[in-house]
């Protein structure tokens, strides 16, 4: 770069993270839930509006920020489903499943917000991600939609002089709010009224 | 006629350096107290081992990752009375039974959670016998002075002026025993510390590493808590 000043101030960008906006690509997992499994049989669905999920937003005075989410949902999801169901069965569609399974479910990214610690005059990056988990009958009819809120947080002050990058932050209470969305679902999915029922069908079955 | 070798450090610009190097290794002066309330027995075995985590469901005042992380390294460094599991290590062992939303925050619903056969099987296994939940922060609770610099001829930087500033540091460590799901006791820990920066062309930080020794007194005192308690 022939312009020293410019060449200093990209530096400064990069190492600081200073000149706002973020580009954040998520990639994590989560450990196996302690949980007692379902008797059930799940088949598991990903739809491309949840493996191809990015969140764009900019932000005034704060720059652009993109937060890519799809891919990393998937080792995620199947964990917990994994740990969370006797069995699961990929299905590349909801009529393909067939008669295999107890039912099928489907998760569908509803929404993404996040902020950040200049706009809440905060210590913290939050994310605040709206999923649904779609449950379907083995021929394809939704038998329920069931909410699934997840957040996460970073505390900047655990970044020192990194303190305001937003990749940095972002990332984090991303990862965070994923593992928060893996808990709730193991702790709280056993209860659906419609999983409930299908879990005492299967376990009359069973005698 | 004898010629000395030229000692870089025999100049005085070099010299001037050194000072100031040295200058800033000059910590600030901090003031910390240590107290300690216990409630119950402790005691440990050499087999067992203590995990120290951070309280993350509030969203103001979050104990900094790395001071929770200073207290698990300084009771680890001790006398090698028992084993200390990383934070990290535990809350995936366990999850999703300690997460920011799902951890018990008091000793009632602690001893329900534990009463969970998955948990405390997994809790036995990694041989777990106390929890230590660190809340607490250091803050920055005054700053007076200014200090600012300039180019002077010959485009050389220069600063002028005395900031000085005071961190305050207040942590209370709670300590939970897993085998009788009981809160035994407390150790809080305060460090009070003023840094200073003197600027005269060249600006000298005397830092206080307020935090840090609230991290000491608080490990020291956690670890003969533990390790002091009468019973096991």
């Amino acid at each position: 770069m022939r312009n020293p000043l410019a060449a200093g101030i990209l530096t400064a960008c990069l190492v600081l993270g200073g000149c706002g906006g973020a580009n954040v690509l998520v990639e994590t997992t989560v450990p196996t839930p302690l949980v007692q499994p379902l008797p059930l049989t799940m088949g598991v669905h990903f739809d491309a509006s949840l493996t191809d999920y990015v969140h764009e937003e900019e932000l005034e005075r704060h720059g652009k920020f993109r937060i890519e989410l799809g891919s990393t949902q998937v080792p995620v999801f199947e964990r917990v489903f994994d740990a969370v169901f006797a069995r699961t069965e990929p299905v590349t569609s909801i009529e393909a499943a067939g008669a295999g399974v107890d039912a099928i479910i489907v998760p569908v990214v509803e929404e993404l917000q996040f902020s950040i610690p200049a706009q809440t005059r905060s210590d913290f990056f939050e994310i605040w991600i709206k999923y649904k988990i779609d449950i379907h009958a083995p021929d394809g009819e939704l038998l329920a939609s069931w909410p699934l809120p997840a957040y996460g947080k970073s505390n900047s002050r655990n970044f020192g002089f990194m303190e305001s990058s937003g990749d940095m932050g972002l990332n984090e209470a991303t990862v965070w709010a994923l593992r928060d969305a893996a808990a709730h679902f193991a702790f709280y999915f056993p209860q659906v009224p419609e999983i409930r029922a299908l879990t005492a069908k299967a376990s009359e079955r069973s005698g | 006629m004898s010629r000395r070798a030229h000692s870089p450090l025999r100049t005085a610009p070099a010299r001037l350096l050194v000072a100031l190097a040295l200058l800033t290794l000059v910590p600030g002066c901090v003031t910390a107290t240590v107290q300690e309330v216990r409630e119950g027995s402790t005691g440990i075995r050499a087999d067992e081992s203590i995990v120290v985590l951070g309280r993350k469901h509030k969203t103001r005042n979050e104990t900094e990752t790395g001071f929770v992380d200073c207290v698990s390294r300084a009771v680890a460094g001790g006398r090698r009375d028992f084993g200390v599991m990383s934070e990290s290590d535990f809350v995936d062992a366990t999850f999703p039974w300690f997460e920011p939303r799902t951890a018990p925050l008091d000793v009632e619903d602690f001893s329900e959670v534990i009463g969970h056969p998955l948990l405390s099987e997994r809790i036995r296994e990694i041989g777990v016998r106390y929890l230590v939940w660190i809340e607490g922060t250091t803050q920055r609770t005054s700053e007076t002075g200014t200090v600012n610099c300039t180019m002077v001829s010959g485009g050389i930087p220069a600063c002028f002026g005395f900031l000085s500033w005071e961190n305050d540091s207040s942590y209370e460590a709670s300590v939970w025993d897993v085998h009788q799901g009981v809160n035994v006791g407390r150790v809080r820990s305060e460090a009070v510390g003023t840094s200073f920066i003197p600027a005269l062309v060249v600006p000298i930080p005397i830092v206080a590493r307020v935090r840090q020794s609230a991290c000491n007194s608080l490990s020291d005192q956690l670890r003969s808590f533990l390790s002091d308690g009468a019973e096991v």
